[in-house]
């Protein structure tokens, strides 16, 4: 057994103790508290989707003429098939709505502050990648949400003033969906969005760990004692724990509510009632209640200030000296974002 | 020898020492600007190369296509014409100045963001069930976002010739 711990030694010159002390990350007390998970959630997710995605491509078939068809092969006829597209779908509406959830626990305990503002953009980056790779997940299918939610998304990068065009002949391949279309989503969903999330992932959690956990006391908690504790073992069962109640919580949804079958794509008919996945809702609402240009470029201006939001707070806080400036401005976003999100929800219009 | 060499070296007045290490720091320079610019060139070359592959070079504006004889198509009637693609246009006659500007021949893509409008006969008005776009029969903006932004539907093109009436539209059929 020492021979073979040798061998390998000699090859792989790290030694366990090296290995504990770079990896066992002190972990401060208030992450006992389950819902300060909501990180490492979205990650294991992550994970959980590059398996299934792997998987789905396998069968799928990246072009108008098939893609359809294919899809429906994977849900109805492949062994097993239906429970991975599902099991891949409410993975992914799971992962969007941790990210989202992280981002308001990250906001409201303005643990984005100093000097931890370069790792909230790098999460901003990770937020719209996680919508865009939503997006062009659903794209793929080649339904009739598909083809008409790909349209719209064009023709709103066509709307932004000096690359708008470029980009969305980029994205369609033309100047109209056509036969290129649906392999670009391909490569974006399965190549270029994963590969960037990884990059950014690794960046994302090298600097927390850097930086260290930011950290929070709460009321009941007492001074004496200490104030972390192991991530290895104690925080790994905890991850681990997370990543089995995930499995069944997304096995019971796939098998409660699995993905089905929208109707194909029609390129000359849009649905009489047509909404995208529930994490456009706010936007979509968003389209409706302002002209084409004004709801676009102040999509944008919101996106670039929730970007900065890190500099725009501290200098809020130096100009108006209130130091909880940030939840306020927090619980009127999150308000209207749920209002917006209900809204369009409710209404077939 | 290298003792000589040496000899030699040490020889060198200061003054000329200085002159040949600032001309090697030149040529370094000048080395590295070579090596940089060469390499900026190179994979700027490439990344031209990927930007011309990605950027589609297919024509999208659609060919023209026979639609009537002028002369069975009197002032105040309308017909439908449908293209390969399964389009249905509805091209009406407003005028008999014998041009292309004597009829109108209304696209049913919603100038907002792209969806296909349909006609509501009970409200007569075309409606877009992508952001609420509504718009009259000659294709005016009625309320929704076109309204805001005063875009009527576009139209297809249209051109005379040799007295016969024809369309500009696409012809391939996507799957």
């Amino acid at each position: 057994m020492n021979g073979v711990r040798n061998w390998i030694q000699e090859r792989i010159p790290v030694s366990g103790v090296e290995l504990a002390e770079v990896t066992n990350e002190p972990v401060p007390n208030h992450l006992r508290r389950w819902w300060f998970c909501l990180g490492g959630t979205p990650a294991y997710l992550f994970v959980v989707q590059i398996v299934t995605g792997i998987l789905l491509a396998v069968y799928y078939q990246p072009s108008p003429e098939t893609a359809y068809e294919s899809v429906r092969r994977i849900t109805e006829e492949v062994n097993y098939g239906w429970y991975i597209r599902s099991v891949h779908k409410w993975a992914a509406t799971l992962m969007i709505a941790s990210v989202i959830l992280h981002q308001m626990r990250v906001y409201f305990t303005g643990a984005y502050r100093r000097p931890r503002e370069i790792n909230w953009m790098i999460g901003m980056c990770l937020l719209l990648c996680t919508l865009l790779i939503g997006f062009t997940g659903y794209s793929l299918v080649f339904e009739q949400l598909s083809y008409w939610g790909a349209t719209v998304a064009a023709n709103i990068c066509d709307m932004i003033p000096f690359v708008g065009r470029l980009a969305k002949q980029l994205l369609l391949a033309g100047d109209e969906y056509n036969e290129n279309t649906v392999p670009r989503f391909y490569i974006l969903h399965a190549a270029i969005l994963p590969a960037t999330m990884i990059l950014l992932l690794v960046v994302h959690i090298a600097l927390i760990r850097m930086h260290g956990v930011s950290e929070l006391k709460f009321e009941d908690e007492t001074d004496d004692g200490p104030g972390h504790y192991d991530f290895f073992p104690d925080h790994f069962y905890t991850e681990l724990i997370i990543g089995l109640v995930l499995m069944i919580l997304l096995s019971v949804l796939a098998t409660v509510f699995p993905a089905i079958m929208g109707p194909r794509a029609d390129p000359l008919t849009t649905p009489e009632v047509i909404k995208p996945e529930w994490f456009f809702y706010a936007t979509f609402r968003w389209l409706k209640l302002f002209s084409g240009t004004f709801a676009v470029l102040s999509m944008g201006f919101i996106v670039f200030v929730m970007f900065t939001w890190p500099f725009i707070d501290t200098l809020l806080r130096r100009v108006t000296r209130i130091e909880e400036i940030s939840v306020w401005i927090g619980i009127v976003g999150v308000f209207l974002l749920v209002a917006l999100t209900t809204w369009e929800a409710l209404v077939p219009h | 020898m290298p003792d000589e060499a040496q000899d030699a070296h040490t020889d060198l007045s200061a003054a000329e020492n200085a002159d040949r290490t600032g001309r090697r720091r030149v040529l370094g320079r000048f080395a590295s600007f070579l090596m940089v610019s060469g390499l900026a060139a190179g994979y700027g070359m490439f990344a031209a190369l990927i930007g011309r592959f990605l950027y589609p070079n297919r024509d999208f504006s659609g060919v023209w296509q026979f639609v009537t004889d002028l002369g069975g198509f009197p002032v105040g009637q309308s017909l439908l014409f449908r293209s390969p693609r399964g389009q249905q246009v509805v091209i009406s006659r407003l005028k008999d100045d014998g041009n292309a500007g004597d009829f109108v021949a209304l696209s049913s893509i919603c100038p907002h963001l792209g969806c296909q409008v349909h006609w509501e006969s009970q409200n007569d008005r075309f409606f877009c069930p992508c952001h609420n776009g509504a718009f009259d029969a000659a294709g005016q903006p009625l309320s929704g976002p076109p309204k805001d932004d005063n875009q009527p539907l576009p139209q297809f093109p249209l051109k005379v010739e040799n007295n016969l009436l024809f369309i500009q539209a696409g012809t391939d059929r996507l799957a």
